[in-house]
């Protein structure tokens, strides 16, 4: 069930695609079909990109920095705006995006918690609600404890949330059912552990959760591998797992889940949706954009500098892929309990 | 005598010409931005990034710094000449400073603020170099039960803000802790008194409620005075003599540590630190009854705790790599596009930064005052608009505070219903200031309450167990009976007695408080 | 300020009914299964509102205090000298006058009753949020700062008219421009 991950449904594609045109032709407004020029289409005023999260979130840092690229490299002929719309894990931000069917002037930046909101019924939009634009690139989600936690590996404390999870408290920088839960939870699940069990304390982001774990008021804490990245180095916290497929470069020497015996994969995809409704030429307009923006000399730099992997796709492509990541998403919280 | 080594290259740092004209541009931007109500420091800064973007990383957060801490230095101003909070940290600098303003003595008050910020600026400073490394355990030592414990103590001084009528405060604060848990919940996701508003599903945004509360329920009475009764522009004393310096020297010292403290803990920040101070000074003062009706005191402690604060906020940021606050969690992104990976090992691997970025706060303040002092007879006049046309204005910048955060007129009609409320309460007796402070601190409450009995698995006695929680609580029941027991023996006292007193309750609501919005304001 | 000053048992009374209704609403709040938690998400809301209504009760059974003339309020014999000046500065001041003494100091409004006169500026600030993205943010900033000065009694039309609009036009600029706060465009095609 958990071993979904990338490489489990990625033979399953093809299959999903098949199925789920009906479904993007919706999504995308026209359809991918008669792409007869994206040059047709300019935004008119300044564009507001949205960032679901408070300053200073994964939301927020991508929102800013592709946003500085793409007017620094002129590839959108009018300003991008940032607006923070925190709140709710993301469904503040969302709504609020609903709220502007077919206003090709706004774009909000995403990742799972577009799905995992939803599945938990906490939100009144589903990813369905918009149209994808781009996905920029991907993060491992890293399981670390403080340099003199008694767990030194993620089997030492898979042993001891299977033996006794009411002992082990983990920190996350989100609410229940959301991306730092849901990495926990599937990666726990997979080693054999009931997460339903598992005492897993929201706090208001990454941050705040390492510095609870730091002060010794809880045991383990779940963040972005770029969060912790600082702290590993140091050697205040030990990275006891990573949940990308591959090591991450950000985290060398911290293995991947797999290494540690563990059969699950849980990537922090980012990327860019935009209200429902947009026309053909207006996505095209912003696909393309973002397309040239990840290839960007700037953009790799602050890619480097902020953790994170280029991984592009393009509007299709991407709803393929939420598609298929909603599949996996749904059946990990429904196995917690957490699915409505 | 290492760091004081480092320091001086610091200052070398710092002194550069180009850092120099830097710090310049990043205060006068701050205190700009600062004084137009419902813009903070966060939108001073994200408007600064694009321009921090294109610099050498060191003079860039040189520069982002200082507007920073200009913008809370800013702040004051409009708090004090409009009732108007430009921050949320100086919403409890209008206690005092609004009715010093009414009397006449708004250069007085400016000045104050003034004096206030930089000390609590320096000292906030001296401390981020002396004890920033020891300190990061300070900030790591505060967990949910902590928090709870400090935002208890808090709340009790809702004891202190009440006025006469405690019944009538301890209702304001329960009204403003419900406000606070408007939205969705964060712990668990539910929806809870949204009444299917989407634009309450983030909650009430503190500035609404403080720019209503104060500043338009202002506008509402000074139409019912008819123009009479202060703020009719004679400014008298622009001067501060030497007893009052002495007089301010005390809160404004007390209140740069607890402020610079206050900081250091991350999600507490500068509006929770103005607040502790102003309601310990209020406590502590000899005059204490005048805190509220324009006693300089009560300008200077709030604005020396914010300021403190404000530096205070650096510490988690510098030695963890974790943002306190909205404003410095900009500020890391901020750092990390520039190739600065702020932590533990930052000290070490780029000391230029550190160094160059403290000694920068050193000048960064003397540059504030001397920027400020001068301007303050020209902010002073604003006052000499005839009040048929400053009414309205304060109302457009209200509006545009508000609606500049959100974008939404479901904002602005709350902004009139609270200033409708404001008012309200104000003819009725019933003091503002713990509303607000239950809309701030009553959110971070709860949240850490039930993050601790998470932990604990539902254990009461963690808060009771644990050393820093145990002593906060201690103090926080400490500070409840003592002023009980003063009420108590005052209403024996009053029985029978004149009503001296009663005009003491209308003019406390006048007060305005400051925000968390940490979230925002940090 | 006294026509809005309610007995104290009528303001416990208003609140009591209003803290029931908080309170049952807070019943109504789901209880949160799905993960264990210790404190529901409803039971600080039914905490908070069980311990207003008792204070609503504390405050109704309380002894008011003594009455006390609000002691900023103008007495009746100020505000008939106010409006005497009021309507002097309207109707026959020019602008020469009007920077006289009496002007700087103007009387407020124009009604007698304080509640009218509260009722018509509540009024004019819906009117401006009501118009405030239709209309745009300049023309209904300029036609509410300069109404509402206008009706307030500020006697200096001229200076009026250019403060309404100029502070409208630098807001905006300074907002939308320097800021990148955008404010609502409206008619003008800015």
């Amino acid at each position: 069930m958990f071993r979904a991950g990338r490489r489990g449904s990625r033979a399953a594609v093809a299959a999903v695609a098949a199925g789920s045109v009906s479904l993007l032709l919706a999504a995308c407004g026209e359809g991918a079909g008669a792409a007869s020029g994206g040059g047709d289409w300019k935004p008119t005023k300044p564009i507001e990109y949205v960032a679901p999260a408070n300053t200073g979130g994964g939301w927020d840092t991508l929102a800013r920095s592709s946003a500085r690229v793409l007017d620094k490299a002129g590839l959108v002929n009018r300003p991008m705006r940032v607006v923070n719309k925190p709140g709710a894990g993301g469904a503040i931000g969302w709504s609020y995006i609903a709220k502007h069917q077919k206003d090709p002037h706004k774009l909000f930046v995403t990742s799972p918690p577009i799905l995992l909101v939803p599945l938990a019924g906490e939100s009144g939009q589903t990813y369905r609600d918009f149209t994808p634009v781009a996905r920029l690139n991907t993060e491992p989600l890293a399981y670390v404890v403080k340099a003199d936690s008694p767990f030194k590996t993620f089997e030492d404390l898979a042993a001891k949330l299977k033996a006794d999870p009411g002992k082990v408290s983990v920190a996350g920088g989100s609410g229940p059912g959301s991306l730092d839960h849901v990495g926990l939870a599937g990666a726990v699940q997979a080693a054999g552990a009931d997460a339903s069990k598992v005492k897993y304390v929201p706090f208001d982001g990454g941050g705040e959760a390492l510095t609870s774990l730091l002060g010794g008021h809880t045991d383990v804490a779940v963040a972005g591998g770029s969060e912790v990245q600082a702290l590993v180095r140091s050697g205040d916290v030990r990275a006891l797992a990573v949940s990308s497929e591959k090591r991450s470069p950000i985290l060398p020497d911290t293995p991947t889940l797999a290494e540690s015996g563990i059969d699950y994969v849980f990537d922090i995809w980012r990327g860019v949706m935009a209200p429902k409704g947009l026309t053909e030429e207006q996505i095209a307009y912003y696909e393309k954009a973002f397309e040239k923006m990840v290839e960007h000399d700037s953009w790799k730099k602050e890619s480097k500098k902020l953790g994170w992997t280029n991984s592009y796709l393009g509007s299709e492509e991407f709803g393929k892929f939420l598609d298929e990541q909603n599949k996996e998403y749904a059946g990990i919280l429904t196995e917690v309990g957490l699915r409505k | 005598m290492d760091a004081l080594n480092q320091l001086f290259h610091g200052f070398g740092v710092a002194l550069s010409p180009q850092n120099l004209a830097f710090v310049f541009l990043g205060v006068l931007m701050g205190t700009v931005i600062g004084m137009l109500p419902g813009l903070g420091p966060i939108s001073a800064i994200s408007l600064m990034i694009p321009v921090a973007f294109t610099m050498d990383p060191t003079s860039a957060i040189i520069m982002l710094a200082g507007v920073y801490y200009g913008a809370i230095f800013g702040g004051s101003t409009s708090s004090i000449l409009l009732n108007a909070p430009g921050v949320a940290g100086t919403v409890a600098t209008s206690f005092d400073g609004y009715p010093l303003a009414r009397k006449g003595q708004a250069g007085k008050a400016l000045s104050v603020a003034a004096i206030a910020s930089f000390v609590g600026g320096t000292v906030g400073v001296v401390g981020l170099m002396l004890v920033a490394p020891s300190l990061s355990a300070l900030t790591v030592s505060f967990g949910p039960a902590e928090y709870f414990a400090l935002m208890v103590l808090g709340l009790t001084a809702v004891v202190t803000l009440s006025g006469n009528n405690l019944t009538k405060g301890l209702i304001s604060g329960t009204v403003g802790v419900m406000i606070a848990l408007v939205g969705i919940d964060s712990q668990t996701s539910t929806l809870r008194f949204t009444f299917g508003r989407h634009e309450l599903y983030e909650g009430v945004e503190f500035l609404i409620v403080a720019l209503g509360v104060f500043a338009l329920a202002e506008v509402f009475v000074m139409l019912l005075r008819r123009g009479q009764g202060g703020g009719d522009g004679t400014i008298t004393s622009l001067r501060l003599s030497r007893r009052e310096l002495k007089e301010i020297s005390g809160p404004t010292g007390r209140g740069s540590v607890l402020g610079f403290f206050t900081g250091v803990l991350p999600g507490a920040g500068a509006t929770v630190a103005s607040f502790l101070s102003y309601s310990f000074e209020k406590r502590l003062a000899k005059d204490g009854k005048t805190f509220g009706k324009g006693n300089i005191k009560g300008v200077a402690a709030p604005e020396s705790a914010n300021n403190g604060a404000a530096v205070g906020s650096f510490v988690p940021l510098l030695t963890l790599g974790v943002p306190g606050s909205g404003t410095t969690a900009v500020l890391l992104g901020a750092l990390l596009v520039l190739g600065v990976q702020p932590g533990p090992l930052l000290l070490d691997e780029q000391p230029d930064m550190f160094w160059g970025v403290v000694a920068s706060m050193y000048i960064g303040n003397i540059v504030l005052l001397i920027l400020n002092l001068p301007l303050i007879p020209l902010f002073a006049k604003v006052l000499k608009t005839p009040q048929a046309l400053l009414l309205p204005l304060v109302v457009v910048f209200c509006v545009v505070g508000v609606y500049g955060h959100s974008f939404s007129t479901f904002d602005l009609w709350m902004l009139i219903g609270f200033g409708v409320l404001g008012f309200l309460m104000r003819a009725n007796g019933f003091p503002a200031a713990p509303l607000i402070l239950g809309l701030i601190l009553g959110g971070l409450m709860e949240k850490s309450m039930r993050q601790a009995l998470l932990i604990s698995s539902g254990d009461l006695t963690t808060f009771v167990t644990k050393p820093i929680s145990a002593t906060l609580l201690a103090l926080a029941a400490l500070s409840l009976l003592a002023p009980l027991y003063g009420a108590w023996r005052r209403t024996r006292r009053r029985q029978g007695l004149s009503e001296d007193d009663g005009r003491g309750q209308d003019e406390q609501p006048k007060a305005t408080v400051g925000g968390t919005q940490e979230r925002e304001n940090g | 300020m006294h026509h809005f000053r309610f007995s104290q048992r009528t303001v416990a009374a208003v609140l009591g009914v209003l803290a029931v209704a908080y309170t049952v609403q807070a019943y109504r709040i789901p209880e949160f299964a799905a993960v264990q938690v210790p404190v529901q998400p409803g039971t600080l809301p039914r905490g908070l509102g069980l311990l207003l209504i008792v204070l609503c009760l504390a405050l109704f059974l309380q002894k008011p205090a003594p009455k006390t003339a609000e002691p900023s309020e103008p007495t009746e014999r100020d505000r008939s000298v106010d409006k005497a000046g009021t309507a002097g500065t309207a109707e026959t001041a020019g602008t020469a006058e009007a920077t006289t003494a009496p002007a700087r100091r103007p009387a407020l409004g124009r009604l007698a009753d304080a509640r009218l006169e509260l009722a018509v500026l509540l009024g004019a600030i819906a009117l401006y949020v009501l118009l405030f993205e239709p209309l745009g943010f300049v023309p209904a900033t300029a036609l509410f700062v300069t109404g509402t000065a206008w009706y307030l009694g500020f006697g200096r039309h001229w200076v009026n008219a250019l403060v309404g609009v100029g502070v409208a036009a630098a807001l905006y600029l300074g907002m939308s421009e320097g800021l990148d706060v955008a404010l609502p465009t409206g008619i003008l095609p800015l």
